[in-house]
């Protein structure tokens, strides 16, 4: 683990703003909505297993969307 | 397709939740951002204690605020899978039951950060389920999570 004095000064500045913004705040400006391919076209899916739920990312999902291993 | 999870929403699954007696962590970017990381995502992630019990809270406590659940979809949240995707309610969820890289849900509660009536698993243990998962969006992002953590605990602790 390094110190604060490792950070960036670029992202020690981001950090300290968002830690000034009230929570209901920095939810608003951090969650967004776009339609994932695949991902958003099943309104319930379930897996045994999280290695299944991994490879189903792998076979099943456009590979930029980034839930794979490998682009 | 649900929009953006709001603020609001987000109050009233932590009432949900409280009210039912889930056994529940944000995990994920989402619990980091909880944390106060300053960034993006589109997924909730809530990992959530693996028992019948618990699973009958969290469908009682989903079906409060809106969530539509066939009867096969509930038993499935009660009896036991490792991961749920859940897009049929008012916003985007995952329950995930087995998270990567975290090995039991007593060990990850015990480490747990309170934010405002949210519980959330501690910023070493995200990281570690982000390791594990080991996904190209993840690897992206470790550098500032990372980075993160470290300006958490210091100002945390300063």
């Amino acid at each position: 683990m390094s110190g604060i004095r490792d950070i960036p000064s670029d992202l020690l500045s981001e950090f300290e703003a968002a830690r000034r913004r009230p929570l209901a705040q920095r939810w608003r400006y951090a969650f967004l909505k776009t339609y994932k391919p695949v991902l958003d076209d099943a309104s319930f899916r379930s897996f045994d297993t999280m290695e299944e739920y991994r490879q189903w990312c792998e076979r099943a999902l456009p590979p930029w969307l980034g839930y794979g291993r490998s682009l | 397709m649900a929009g953006a999870f709001e603020y609001r929403q987000a109050e009233e699954i932590r009432d949900a939740f409280v009210r039912r007696g889930v056994r529940y962590l944000f995990l994920g970017k989402s619990g980091m951002i909880l944390l106060g990381f300053p960034d993006t995502t589109q997924d909730a992630d809530v990992y959530v204690e693996k028992s019948p019990e618990n699973g009958q809270a969290i469908v009682r406590a989903l079906v409060d605020i809106g969530f539509t659940l066939a009867d096969v979809e509930a038993q499935e949240i009660i009896h036991g899978k490792d991961f749920v995707q859940l897009k049929n309610g008012p916003f985007d969820l995952d329950l995930v039951f087995a998270p990567d890289g975290i090995e039991r849900f007593a060990d990850a509660w015990s480490r747990r950060v309170t934010v405002e009536g949210f519980e959330v698993c501690h910023p070493d243990d995200i990281i570690a389920s982000k390791v594990a998962a080991n996904r190209v969006k993840d690897r992206e992002s470790l550098g500032r999570l990372r980075l993160f953590r470290d300006y958490w605990v210091a100002t945390r602790l300063g």
